[in-house]
């Protein structure tokens, strides 16, 4: 079973993540800020990563840019999520070495379609 | 004592308030260690249901509250070589590390807080003794140091129970104790290696002259913290470590809760926190 | 080779006192070159009370996240009123660490914050209005959840009324319900909306 790791500092919005991915059958851990996120990271093998930008001790720019120097786990495709719209924050995000970058909120027919074509896997 | 009950959405609510503040993440199979301990602290606060407690708990300005509960849902019992791997971790991936990076041959400083009755800088000079092969090329100094100037006594003393000694391999226990009537006495060449002081984390004056430290061990004392006394010690331990210095906390701690000053490592027995400095770009990936 | 002790404690140059440790030098430290010195000026100007204003003015500029991090430590300890000024400076900034910091800050000053807060709460930029949410999370305040209520009523961004809807599981009653009920309406294609009033509804229904 693919293994989702939910970055966000809100419990409700890693709740509602949670909840979707698991009825989707990924299973999901969860983390508070992008340092707890890295320490995940560099424990378990994740398959993807679901990272919200704005959080104190690490924002999600710094934990993609963390995530992409540690080799051993650098791979695993990143979807950043933030309330920014403007076209900088994308690229900001892009730079940092996100896959794709989402707007909150998050719709699951949105969200599954994306986590599905970075898991490689095919759409039902 | 009213019938206090614990429901389903109290304990998510607990759950995630928890988690928040000190990382630790209670599963539903610990339901009822939880609830039995949350109606324990309902009914000594005098309050009569949990939203009452909550609302009191979240907004009390000391955080008395918060502590006394952790103290409860945490387990802190100190004996030697408790956490063993990172004292592992220390000898096989951190000093080798920092010996690799030495440009001169000034002594490795280790500093251990808090030090209570000694267990813990007593068991990193025995296994610095005992499998590091540096030991014989390099001078350590290991101080260990505490708020309580009667358990630094009792450490200076080094004479422990039996129930202390439990993890000690049975050749370190014969070769630095010897077995009295009051219980097992350190040596006096171990008791030696280590210096005990007086020190309180939140006193300036008292943590300014502690500088220049290779690695820092503060482990189960920061959870005890409020956040924002818990933020100041990130940041006097960060001044406290020479560039590149390591700092270990305890298990079910992390600086993720503390401050975003250090670099997380993964190293083969355990994750540690470093402090930014010269020569470490070259080693931040680990096999 | 062995353990060591030393006789006298080990200081740095810092330590030296090269610069008077009185206000007049701490503030000129803290414009040094060396982020070391300007990291610990910022932590001994917090032996001064009117140390706000110097703090505030090198917060404004200083760029090592270091010396930045003790710097917001000082300035929660100090906690008045031109203190509490420079934090809200920083929600404004573009600079995410910055503006998080400062949000941890802020928390930790409820009781400085809250006469503001109302300020805050109907500023004109949706994002401050979101982090000025974030901070409620620790006010102590019996208008909390009639500021988080009058969120969700009011708010057209809907970003804003999702932090406030969070909250409101958390510390809200059943005084939020109806104003729930009429934010599920509003936002009636918007799953998160749905989930996150259904959790608040769930979390603040009679026990």
């Amino acid at each position: 079973m693919k293994r989702i790791l939910i970055i966000d500092d809100s419990a409700t919005v890693r709740l509602y993540h949670r909840s979707i991915l698991e009825s989707a059958g990924y299973a999901a851990d969860e983390a508070i800020n992008g340092m707890e996120g890295l320490e995940k990271a560099l424990t378990t093998p994740y398959d993807l990563y679901l990272v919200d930008v704005n959080m104190p001790r690490l924002d999600g720019y710094s934990f993609v840019r963390e995530l992409r120097s540690h080799t051993a786990i650098a791979q695993a495709p990143s979807i950043m999520i933030s309330t920014e719209a403007e076209a900088i924050d994308q690229t900001k995000a892009y730079e940092a070495g996100a896959n794709l970058y989402l707007v909150k909120p998050t719709r699951p027919d949105i969200l599954l379609p994306y986590v599905r074509t970075l898991l490689g896997e095919s759409h039902p | 004592m009213a019938d206090i009950t614990i429901s389903g959405d109290d304990f998510q609510k607990f759950r995630e308030f928890f988690y928040r503040k000190t990382g630790i993440q209670f599963e539903e199979s610990k339901r009822y260690f939880v609830d039995k301990r949350l109606v324990e602290r309902i009914d000594a606060t005098k309050n009569s249901s949990f939203r009452s407690y909550f609302t009191m708990l979240r907004f009390q300005a000391s955080g008395a509250e918060l502590q006394a509960l952790i103290n409860l849902m945490t387990v802190n019992e100190t004996y030697f070589f408790r956490e063993e791997y990172q004292f592992r971790c220390l000898v096989d991936s951190i000093l080798p590390e920092i010996v690799a990076r030495r440009r001169d041959k000034s002594p490795i400083r280790i500093w251990g807080i808090p030090s209570s009755s000694g267990e813990e800088p007593y068991s990193i000079a025995m296994c610095l003794l005992e499998r590091w092969g540096g030991i014989n090329d390099w001078d350590v100094q290991i101080i260990s140091s505490d708020i309580d100037t009667k358990i630094l006594e009792q450490a200076r003393a080094g004479l422990y129970t039996a129930r202390s000694v439990e993890h000690v391999p049975k050749a370190y226990l014969h070769k630095y104790f010897r077995q009295t009537a009051e219980g097992y006495q350190l040596n006096d060449d171990m008791r030696s290696a280590v210096e005990f002081s007086r020190v309180n984390l939140q006193e300036p004056a008292d943590v300014r002259p502690l500088r220049n430290f290779d690695v820092i061990f503060c482990r189960n004392l920061l959870i005890y913290f409020d956040d924002l006394s818990r933020k100041q010690a990130g940041e006097t331990f960060f001044d406290a470590l020479r560039p590149g210095g390591f700092i270990c906390l305890g298990h079910s701690e992390s600086m993720s809760r503390i401050s975003s000053l250090y670099r997380i490592r993964k190293f083969p027995a355990a994750i540690v926190y470093q402090k930014p400095g010269e020569g470490n770009e070259a080693y931040s990936d680990h096999r | 080779m062995a353990f060591i002790k030393q006789t006298a404690p080990r200081t740095t140059h810092t330590d030296e006192r090269a610069q008077k440790r009185d206000f007049a030098g701490l503030t000129a430290e803290l414009n040094d070159p060396d982020p070391v010195a300007r990291r610990w000026a910022a932590r001994d100007l917090l032996q001064h009370s009117q140390a706000s204003a110097v703090l505030a003015a090198r917060l404004a500029v200083e760029e090592d996240p270091t010396v930045r991090e003790v710097m917001l430590t000082s300035l929660t300890r100090l906690g008045d009123a031109t203190a509490v000024a420079a934090l809200i400076e920083c929600l404004r900034s573009e600079d995410a660490p910055k503006r998080n910091a400062a949000i941890e800050a802020m928390k930790a000053l409820p009781n400085e914050v809250a006469p503001i807060m109302g300020g805050l709460l109907g500023d004109a930029d949706p994002d401050v209005r979101i982090l000025a949410v974030n901070i409620l999370e620790s006010l102590c305040h019996p208008q909390v959840e009639a500021w988080l209520i009058e969120v969700i009523e009011r708010d057209a961004v809907v970003n804003v009324c999702a932090t406030a809807v969070d909250l409101l599981g958390e510390v809200g009653s059943q005084a939020a319900h109806d104003a729930l009920e009429r934010l599920k309406k509003r936002f009636p294609v918007e799953p998160y909306i749905q989930f996150a009033a259904d959790l608040a509804l769930q979390r603040t229904a009679k026990a």
